[in-house]
Formats: structure tokens, sequence, C-alpha cells
């Protein structure tokens, strides 16, 4: 039983891990924008949960306007600032870094920077035998895991997605069969930055909310994709279990130091064993 | 009808096309020939929004259309084959032509059985991805694209390149046909003399960034002096 609650405790990480590296993938992916302020949008995810409390709005109804919210607030970054600086990496990275510094801000002066707390809807656990555990974390991995594949449905079966996977191949040859690149890069945006809203709300009842979480998920999130490969959206999968797992499993069984270290060196030698990741394929455009 | 009128335009500071002027009427097939560097891509390019017009006018239909985005050009039902084919090469055949029709109109998927028809290789490989088709059914499915689009010109770039020379040939007849039959236009650029005596009414010479001269086929298939000075052949 020592094993198993570790590992459905790496599993939960790895899928709100998975739900944050799709949204960064997307819009990497099909953008070239490296959105530093991913991680501040999914503290966003978190506030609303925060503010449902405070006004007592039920958790559920908190749970439906996060990522509303978040995509809202995506909405007006795509198109104040994001639009303006498609397939430019640098800059977006500038860019999206001074506007997390500012979400930040933001935060601080209307919540205050202490860290909040969001108290789970249910309390109970599910036990069989020996095996206890919190059914909200089990909720947690269940909404996950369902947004997951709803993301993977929407790119892989439905026309929205056959439309986003030609432009993320040939923008310009999409272009000329009238497909309007610029709305498909504005709701993929959106999109990404909905899931990342979503993720920070599900997990505000396991986690304290405070100003700065966001970064603690951009990175390990960014590591997933840099693993995975930039290539296919399975590789977010495959990244995003070996960052997630390693560090989940190992903060228990050693530390969470050691944890951090070893991703960062397990990162580092993935990176220089297979440079485009591990279901990376190389760029071909 | 196409209206080029003093177009200007290239990449950055390096001027292409230097005040080009040029009319393609509405139906048939023109041709423009040039050596490499002579501005024909860059012309179809500028003329699809994907190269700006730094200065000059393209109306189609008597629309202005220089100013408009590229996606918006397409719209004005001008399809657009380009150089090297460009077809995805991750998605099937079938996802290809649906891609065309979803930035057209979805109701040209009702076209599909005519375009089987022009085509029939890409009705038996419909559901094979098309970066395992051969370079001439890359071709074919790349002219189909577009066609499902229902445009009302095409401009094709370079379609001979890379393909042997019989599929070359089964190309231009069937297209010079799909043409007789639809009464859509074509403007060809093209480097292979053959492609463009099956196929063109009309051919502008190109140099230096400018349409020289315009002859008839008639007239080029009786003197190969047009040839040998803009072609070097």
């Amino acid at each position: 039983m020592d094993i198993i609650i570790p590992l459905v405790d790496a599993s939960s990480y790895i899928l709100i891990l998975i739900m944050i590296a799709l949204g960064l993938m997307i819009v990497f992916g099909m953008m070239g924008v490296i959105n530093m302020a991913h991680g501040e949008l999914f503290m966003i995810g978190a506030y609303v949960m925060v503010l449902c409390q405070s006004h007592n709005l039920p958790f559920w109804l908190g749970l439906v306007l996060a990522p509303i919210m978040v995509a809202f607030i995506g909405l007006l970054i795509e198109t104040l600032l994001i639009r303006h600086i498609y397939q430019r990496p640098l800059d977006t990275i500038l860019a999206t870094w001074g506007l997390s510094i500012a979400l930040k801000q933001a935060i601080v002066l209307v919540f205050g920077p202490e860290a909040q707390s969001v108290s789970a809807p249910v309390d109970e656990s599910f036990s069989i035998g020996d095996f206890s555990y919190p059914i909200y974390r089990l909720f947690i991995m269940a909404a996950s895991l369902f947004m997951i594949i709803a993301t993977f449905w929407i790119f892989l079966k439905t026309d929205f997605g056959l439309m986003a996977r030609a432009v993320i191949a040939r923008p310009h040859t999409s272009e000329t069969l009238g497909i309007n690149t610029r709305r498909i890069y504005r709701w993929s945006f959106v999109f990404g930055t909905a899931l990342a809203g979503l993720a920070g709300a599900l997990i505000a009842p396991t986690i304290s909310v405070d100003p700065q979480m966001g970064l603690g998920y951009l990175v390990p999130g960014f590591l997933s994709i840099l693993v995975g490969g930039t290539g296919p959206l399975a590789g977010v999968l495959a990244g995003a279990g070996a960052i997630g797992g390693t560090n989940s499993l190992l903060s228990v069984w050693v530390s969470p130091v050691a944890a951090q270290i070893a991703v960062f060196i397990l990162a580092i030698i993935i990176i220089r064993m297979r440079p485009s990741g591990l279901l990376g394929e190389r760029d071909e455009k | 009808m196409l209206e080029i009128k003093n177009l200007v335009s290239g990449y950055g500071e390096a001027t292409v096309l230097k005040e080009l002027n040029c009319t393609i009427a509405p139906g048939g097939v023109s041709a423009i020939m040039g050596r490499n560097g002579m501005g024909k891509t860059t012309l179809l390019k500028t003329i699809m929004g994907l190269v700006r017009a730094q200065s000059g006018e393209i109306f189609f239909n008597a629309v202005p259309i220089h100013s408009l985005p590229t996606h918006q050009i397409a719209h004005k039902k001008l399809g657009y084959v380009p150089q090297g084919r460009e077809v995805f090469d991750k998605l099937t055949v079938l996802e290809n032509l649906r891609l065309s029709a979803l930035g057209s109109s979805k109701e040209n998927l009702q076209l599909l059985p005519q375009i089987y028809e022009w085509f029939p290789v890409l009705q038996e490989r419909s559901s094979q991805k098309a970066g395992t088709l051969s370079g001439g059914q890359q071709q074919m499915l790349a002219i189909a694209r577009t066609l499902i689009g229902r445009p009302e010109i095409i401009l094709l770039d370079e379609p001979s390149e890379g393909i042997q020379p019989s599929i070359v040939h089964e190309i231009a007849t069937r297209l010079k046909k799909i043409a007789l039959s639809t009464g859509l236009t074509i403007l060809l650029v093209e480097q292979n003399v053959d492609m463009v005596m099956t196929m063109a009414d009309h051919i502008h010479f190109m140099e230096n960034g400018e349409i020289r001269e315009t002859v008839g086929k008639e007239e080029l298939r009786n003197s190969d002096e047009k040839l040998r000075t803009y072609l070097s052949v």
C-alpha cells in the first residue's frame, strides 16, 4: 500500500501537468509564442476559486467560471499583445514575461501577497481495503483526464483541429486555401489559456493559492514540452509523464530538492540524447 | 479578369517586380515564362498576398485585391498551387481536400466525386498520408485541393518541377480539359516548354521583373527565337 498512494499522487500531478503543458504546447507549436505568463493564467484560475469562495458562490460554479474568465483574459492578451508578435519567439518571451509580472502584481494588489486557501467541496475519502484516497483528488484526476481527451479529440477529430494542424504545418499554404490563420491562432490561444485556468481552479483546494504559484508549474510544463518534443501533441504525454512522474515520486521517496535536481538532470540527458524530444520530429517547415 | 497595374514588389529592400503590367483575360490558359530569378514566383506570391505589393494595383473582376489578406484573396476565387506542391504531408489525401472546403465553403465537398473523376488516383489513395504519394500524385493533389475551392482562376507555379515527363504531360492535358469544360482561367508559371505548348493559349515572357512580350501559342510554335531570347534554350 506504501507504493500505491505515491503512484496515485504522481498520476494526479502528471495529469495536471499535461493540462498545463498542452496549453503551452498549442500556443508554442502553432504560433511560435513562448508564453511565460501561462503560469499566471493558471494562478488566476485558482484565484477565481478564491473569489467564488469569498462570495459564497458554489464550488462547481467556480469551476465553470474559472476557465471562462481566464479564457476571456486570454482573448484580451491575444488581441492586445500576442497577435503583434506571432512567430517571434524571443520577443514573445520578453513580452509575456513582462505580462506575467504585471498579472502577479495585479493579484497582489487585489488579494494581497499572502497565501489563500480554497476548501474542497467534498472531504470524504474513497476506501477499498487498506487503500484510502480523498474523493476530491480522484475527481481532479477524472476531470483532467476528461479535458486531456477532449483536447486531443478537438485537435485530432474536428474540423477546427484539422485546420489547426494544417496551420501549424504550413501557415501560408493554409491561408491560400482560404483559412483565416489569425482566427485559428486566436481561438487556439484562448483554448490553451482556458485549459490553464481550469487546471488552476481544479488544483486550488489541494495547494496554497498565492501570487507565486504559477512558476512552480510553468517550469515543469516547459520541461515536459522540451523532453516530450514539440512535434505531435502526444509528446506532451510522454514529457509530462517523465517530468511529473520523476518529480512527484522522488519528492516522496527522497526529498523535494533531490527530485528537482533529478528532474533537471533527466531533462538534460533526454535533450542531449534526443534533441527534438522523446516523440519530437525534426522541423520540416 | 485579372489586371495588374504598375506592380512593384519584392523582399525587403530588394525589388523584384518593377512596374509590372499584365492583364489575364477570363477563360483559357496563359503562361508566364522566363529564366530563373526573373520574378515569376514573386508575381504569383504578390497576387496571393503572400508577398506584399510595395506599390501598384491588382484587380480581380474589377475588385482591388492588393491590400487584402491572403485568405480573403482566396475567398475572391483565386486558387494557388505553390511551387513544390506544399501538400500537408502528415494529413491524408481526403483531409488535404477537406481543408480546402473548410477554407472556402463546406458545401464544396460536393465537388469530391467530380475531383475523383478528374484524378482517380486520389480516390484510390484517399486515406493515405499525402507525404507517401509520388511527386506526380502530390501535384495532382495540390491541384485538386485548389479546385475544391471552386476558383475562377488558378495560379500554378512550376507544376512540372521534379515530376517525370510522362506525368507532366498527363497533368497538362487533364488541366487543359478541365479549363475547357469548366471555363476555369489558368495562369501558369512554367519553364517546361512542352507543358506550356500543351496548355497555354498565350505566353507572357518575363525579364527583370517586367512582362517584355506577349505572344500567341501559334507564333511560338512557328519560331523558337523567342524561347532563345527569353529562356536561352
